[in-house]
């Protein structure tokens, strides 16, 4: 029964910590069927609202670089869940996975961002760090 | 304004609001449904992980009034949908001008998405306080302090005044306040016709008329039944209830300037509607 009952419970935390989808609607900007996964360097992060962006420059087969832009969540989102703009900078070596846009591929809705040192950033709390990879 | 009748109040209401409590947070992430090869579609790091909503009886003033500014609260009203807040087996009372005018929306039209208010009763997944303002003769005012989004404050007066014979249309209204009891009531008129209730584009025009009814049923629960009037868009008044609930100890309303750098519409190769406007 006490099981049970946590089941119940965790259920009921699980949907409220859904409530927050953020400022705009996914489905208009982003393709949930168009993924991408690159690595490279990043070269700034604007901490800023209604998304904290960050750019990065991934250098294709033919030696072009391209920058990326890619959309994670709110400053204050992100603030509540022990990130800051600190955790990630200009310099670090990133791979990042994610969804393109729908007409402008090289901007991305971002799903899991690994630093070299194999830390996952983002996901979760950063409490969690250091924990099971995500 | 059309005469509304007001619901019951006080213990009817409260009993009202428990049995709804359930279902109400079973509704609350509304919309969440979308997802992609990848898992979730939501901006990562958006969920923000939070503690079992608290129980016990709601806290009072030292006057017995129920106590609405001890927290900042989550949620209590529409984000995807306003029809979620309907009972069981309802539908909006739209006009045929209204549903067409729903119709012919598009979803990257909404107000909201371009760094524009709210209004009134929609809410966002950021938090928001009630903070009250006293003179040392009576209470006068009722804030409702709103981080995102947009970064809003709602004025509601305390003081017993009347709503002006005519105002000029805006984005939350003219608003007068009062307790019944434990419920604090918000009569909103006044508004402009710019901000959708949800992101379904469900309109609204200058003749809308508000009551909101926000009672803290628990210590964690507050629960806002919402009386909307508009006989330009809606055939008859209709209600809506959601709740917020409260967000732990320490967390506080922080920064949240929209405008600063919402690149919204570029990567899906959408203007903004609003430019030049």
């Amino acid at each position: 029964m006490t099981r049970m009952l946590g089941v119940v419970v965790t259920g009921v935390i699980l949907l409220w910590s859904g409530d927050a989808l953020g400022h705009h609607s996914f489905s208009s900007e982003y393709d949930g069927e168009k993924t991408f996964k690159i690595s490279g360097v990043v070269t700034k992060v604007e901490w800023t609202n209604p998304h904290v962006r960050f750019y990065v420059d991934v250098r294709e087969t033919d030696g072009k670089v391209t920058n990326w832009n890619l959309e994670l969540a709110s400053p204050s989102a992100l603030a509540r869940n022990g990130w800051n703009s600190r955790t990630l900078k200009a310099g670090d070596e990133v791979t990042v996975q994610g969804y393109s846009g729908k007409a402008v591929p090289t901007r991305g809705a971002a799903r899991s961002v690994t630093v070299a040192d194999g830390r996952s950033l983002f996901a979760g709390t950063a409490d969690d760090v250091g924990g099971a990879p995500r | 304004m059309r005469k509304l009748l007001h619901p019951p109040h006080a213990l009817g209401a409260i009993v009202l609001a428990l049995a709804l409590a359930i279902p109400l947070v079973a509704q609350a992430p509304q919309g969440g449904t979308e997802g992609g090869v990848l898992g979730p579609v939501n901006a990562l790091g958006q969920e923000v992980r939070r503690a079992p909503v608290p129980t016990g009886p709601p806290p009072r003033l030292p006057d017995g009034t129920i106590d609405l500014g001890d927290g900042v609260w989550i949620g209590g009203g529409p984000v995807n949908n306003i029809a979620q807040g309907l009972k069981k087996g309802e539908e909006l009372p739209l006009l045929p001008a209204a549903r067409a005018l729903m119709a012919s929306r598009q979803e990257t039209d909404d107000p909201h998405l371009w760094c524009l208010p709210m209004g009134v009763p929609r809410t966002t997944p950021y938090p928001f306080r009630f903070v009250p303002n006293y003179t040392h003769r009576k209470p006068t005012h009722m804030f409702i302090l709103h981080e995102g989004n947009i970064h809003s404050y709602r004025q509601i007066f305390m003081d017993g005044r009347k709503h002006p014979p005519e105002l000029d249309p805006t984005w939350f209204g003219h608003s007068i306040g009062w307790f019944e009891k434990d419920t604090l009531v918000i009569d909103t008129v006044g508004f402009n016709d710019k901000f959708w209730f949800d992101r379904q584009g469900t309109p609204h025009t200058e003749q809308l008329h508000t009551i909101e009814r926000w009672t803290r049923v628990t210590m964690g629960t507050l629960v806002n039944e919402v009386t909307i009037d508009d006989p330009g868009a809606f055939s008859r008044p209709f209600t809506v209830t959601f709740n917020a609930r409260l967000s732990p100890p320490g967390d506080e309303i922080m920064e949240y300037i929209c405008q600063e750098n919402n690149q919204f519409g570029i990567a899906g190769g959408h203007a903004n509607p609003f430019a030049g406007k």
